[in-house]
């Protein structure tokens, strides 16, 4: 070749200016029904009506409650080296990581976060899969929560008060940005079928996984629940857990169960709550995990009190297909809301500020705030039957009684567990 | 020392290199200190000395200080050589020497500080990297009036590579520093940070590489190349399909489905650059000159670099293929490839033009047995840290499309990443080797001199 125009001009303007147009700017160009610079996303809401829908909505803007910041700090900590942020149609990833990316989500993401490569998992959903209280031990120690991870340890996210470590602001602004990731796709974690499990299919031989179920508890369980299943894993020593505190298994006082008050639950709830989590809670939902898994520690969980061995569980209730939601059911349960005094705890519109709000203790001696429903974060399940459940047979170790003996009808109870979930129409304040 | 007609300012070129050697002994020990934390993750724990702040500048630091440092450095001695004129605007090469550096130290100072634009291999803060565009600036115009004022009317293709990589990068960097972080928000920051990432590896390192091997290859051979014809397809099928490869980085994204397809069969096509250029240097040798890959070190480097070119570039071609990169993306089989790329491929060959051109300029021989070492270190570790890459990709990848929990795969990672640092610590100190004897030999040398 002769001439170095040719090359300066053809080979480095040229095509650079080519590939460039024809794959960064065109797609942007092209009708937003093209994809790339839509603005749009699948969200699920919960309705009026207490039931769960899927609508098309605008990506919702950046609200500021810290997230601007805690992103910032993401990007300054440099944690999307570890942790990519998109799930592909591919390799189980809606599985694992929830529904697959949509262009909306991203619709006001300046840079992009990605990411290529993943030490750690994918984020994109990440809000609202753990509680802050989980954040914050995660954050202080990860390995004190996940004893295999190679996550390092962020501890200027944090201040000593009362000898325990707390949230300093960029904690809090951190944590509240990623309890904001995948919150465009509102509550679609209330939909997600891997994790809102009915209960367990039969239970293998207990003898035989109990053993297997030790390791599962050390590698997963021990760091909150402790070596000797007491609830004082390192954890809760190290970081202040202000939610609620891991449960102590020797005491056999379990909330979720479909067994009757006072009694130990069957191994199915115990499955059911695994694989599900306890939702705002430091407990994760553990569907990731394989089914053997979770059973063989349930066996293993199950020795840390002779409860289960001598008072072997009450026969169950049977809890029957929901009936369908209507503006009747809601009405009538905002009705027995007020006739069974659901109010003196959960407060008048249901934002657990009742007048006794402030006094109620469990039986462990610990501050248990009733729940907000408005805020749609319901530990024991955000299906239908899960609320049903809780009216029918308490939630043991609280001052949350049974209802089963209150209600006229059954429809009475369907009738309230509506009228409860609707109070987290349009969205609530979910993190 | 070899007569130069008084075109190369040694000096000059001896400065550039040797600020090259301090980043190719810093660079690679940064990534020694992060691939460590894998397996010990809390001895990295400080504020401003963890995982996310330490990785941006071993990546940057290898692009923009091993390879880009001594690759700037070889222009100056190159270009004169090949166009028999001195560069022009001779004085400004310290200049852009000094701007360079020091721009990169204040850089990676920035981001250890905290201030990280968040896209990766673009990570510099504006002040920074405004300081590598004034200096490519400088050269760029240096190479240009070097070429204009040219004694000899045909351009070598190692120039057409030079102009190519210089005006891409001016380019890119002015792209990736004044727009990318500031326009079009979401899934289409996406797709330009594709391009821009590309653009650095397709348009800066891999025709920077490709101009070096070009020139020291037959130099130091003592060979002609082997055919124009393949230089001709290898340069212009490069510079037509690299520039649109950058969105297989971001496959099954909400990117448009034919915008990744077109980068799919872009990224496919480069087989025939990556061929070409492979094949013309191995016909290079032909006719005899196989014993020089025996005997001389920059010849016994170059080769083996073409070997992990050919071997690094073919696996990204295919990788970008949608079905191999649902198992692989995000593992380290992705990191396997831009090892062989990089460091396997072009740091190694300006590392070998060095053997080549620093005795030149700064007088005296080096030490066989240690260049002897420092080769076989460097080709047995990076070798074998691509062998395990690849492995340990491959396994987590599977795993987890099989359904396996997340960390148990991170779990099984571990014993792999441990061989993995061994394999880094075997090729940085090959890599140290390399300027620690060029360094020792030119100071004796001078001593020498300064004796008679």
């Amino acid at each position: 070749m002769k001439r170095a125009k040719t090359i300066a001009l053809v080979a480095g303007f040229g095509f650079f200016f080519l590939a460039l147009l024809v794959q960064g700017i065109l797609p942007y160009l092209l009708k937003p029904a093209a994809g790339i610079s839509s603005r749009e996303v699948t969200r699920t809401v919960r309705t009026p009506l207490g039931d769960l829908a899927e609508v098309k909505a605008e990506a919702a803007p950046v609200t500021d409650g810290g997230e601007k910041r805690g992103r910032a700090i993401y990007l300054r900590e440099g944690c999307w080296y570890c942790h990519s942020q998109y799930t592909r149609p591919a390799a189980g990833e809606e599985r694992r990581w929830g529904p697959v990316s949509e262009a909306g989500e991203y619709a006001h993401d300046l840079p992009h976060l990605f990411g290529t490569r993943r030490i750690g998992p994918d984020l994109l959903r990440v809000g609202g899969k753990y509680g802050d209280d989980w954040h914050t031990a995660h954050f202080f120690d990860p390995r004190a929560v996940v004893p295999d991870s190679v996550m390092p340890r962020f501890t200027w996210f944090f201040r000593t008060e009362g000898g325990r470590q707390v949230l300093n602001d960029e904690g809090r602004a951190v944590t509240a940005y990623v309890q904001s990731l995948g919150m465009q796709k509102g509550k679609w974690r209330d939909a997600f079928p891997y994790q809102n499990v009915r209960s367990g299919s039969a239970s293998p031989e207990a003898a035989k996984s109990a053993e297997r179920g030790k390791q599962v508890y050390s590698r997963r369980c021990a760091g909150c629940h402790g070596e000797k299943g007491d609830g004082k894993g390192t954890s809760p020593k190290d970081v202040l857990f202000t939610i609620a505190q891991p449960r102590d298994f020797t005491s056999g006082v379990f909330k979720f169960r479909l067994t009757p008050t006072g009694s130990v639950p069957l191994d199915s709830d115990l499955y059911r709550t695994i694989t599900a989590g306890i939702r705002g809670t430091a407990m994760p939902p553990w569907f990731n995990l394989s089914e053997d898994d979770r059973w063989d520690v349930i066996h293993y969980i199950k020795t840390f009190s002779p409860d289960f061995s001598e008072y072997p569980p009450e026969a169950p209730i049977v809890v029957p297909q929901p009936p369908k939601p209507s503006p009747e059911l809601v009405a009538r349960g905002r009705r027995v809301f007020d006739e069974m005094k659901c109010w003196e705890c959960h407060g008048r519109e249901g934002r657990g500020d009742g007048p006794k709000s402030d006094t109620l203790e469990d039986d462990f001696g610990n501050r248990i705030p009733p729940a907000n429903f408005t805020r749609g974060i319901f530990k024991s399940g955000p299906r239908a039957e899960d609320i049903f459940r809780t009216f029918m047979t308490g939630l043991s170790g609280t001052p949350m009684p049974s209802f089963a003996d209150s209600f006229a009808s059954p429809d009475d109870g369907w009738a309230l567990t509506y009228y409860v979930l609707s109070l987290s129409a349009d969205g609530g304040d979910q993190p | 020392m070899e007569k130069d007609n008084g075109l190369v300012n040694k000096n000059v070129v001896k400065e550039w290199l040797l600020w090259g050697f301090f980043w190719a002994v810093l660079a690679p020990l940064w990534g020694i200190l992060l691939s460590l934390t894998f397996n010990y993750p809390t001895y990295l724990s400080g504020e401003f000395i963890h995982f996310g702040r330490l990785r941006p500048l071993h990546v940057n630091g290898v692009i923009f200080g091993v390879f880009s440092t001594l690759f700037l450095g070889l222009i100056q001695y190159m270009v004169p050589k090949l166009t028999g004129a001195r560069m022009e605007r001779e004085a400004w090469s310290r200049a852009a020497l000094w701007i360079w550096n020091v721009s990169l130290l204040a850089g990676f100072g920035g981001i250890l500080l905290g201030y990280n634009k968040g896209l990766e291999a673009d990570e510099l803060p504006a002040l920074a990297a405004s300081g590598l565009v004034a200096s490519l600036l400088i050269v760029t115009w240096q190479v240009l009036g070097a070429i204009a004022r040219r004694k000899e009317e045909k351009i070598y293709v190692a120039l057409w590579y030079t102009i190519a990589a210089l005006v891409w990068t001016d380019l890119n960097m002015v792209f990736g520093n004044l727009v990318l972080p500031h326009v079009m928000p979401g899934v289409s920051n996406a797709a330009l940070h594709g391009l821009y990432i590309h653009y650095v590896v397709g348009l800066w390192i891999t025709p920077g590489g490709l101009a070096i091997i070009y020139f020291f290859l037959p130099a130091a051979a003592k060979a002609p190349l082997y055919s124009h014809k393949l230089s001709l397809i290898g340069f212009w099928s490069l510079a037509f399909f690299y520039p649109f490869v950058g969105i297989h980085h971001y496959l099954l994204s909400p990117i448009p489905a034919w915008t990744q397809t077109i980068a799919i069969v872009a990224s496919m096509m480069l087989i025939i650059p990556v061929w070409t250029v492979v094949a013309n240097f191995f016909g290079t040798l032909k006719g005899g000159k196989w014993g020089a890959f025996q005997t001389d070190f920059t010849v016994k480097l170059l080769i083996f670099g073409a070997a992990m070119y050919f071997i690094g570039s073919t696996q990204g071609s295919v990788e970008a293929l949608r079905g191999l990169q649902v198992p692989t993306h995000f593992t380290d089989f992705v990191i396997a490839h831009s090892h062989a790329t990089v460091f396997g491929g072009y740091v190694i060959f300006v590392l070998a033009a060095c053997y080549y051109v620093w005795p030149r300029i700064a007088g005296g021989g080096f030490d066989a047995r240690l260049a002897q070492w420092s080769s076989w270190m460097i080709m047995a570790g990076i070798s074998s840290m691509i062998g395990i890459l690849i492995i340990q990709g491959l396994v987590q990848g599977t795993a987890l499309a099989a359904g396996a929990e997340f960390v148990d795969t991170v779990v099984a990672m571990k014993p792999y990443w441990f061989i993995r640092t061994i394999t880094g610590i075997t090729m940085d100190i090959g890599i140290a080797l390399v300027g620690i004897n060029l360094y020792l030999s030119g100071r004796k040398a001078a001593a020498a001199r300064g004796a008679r």
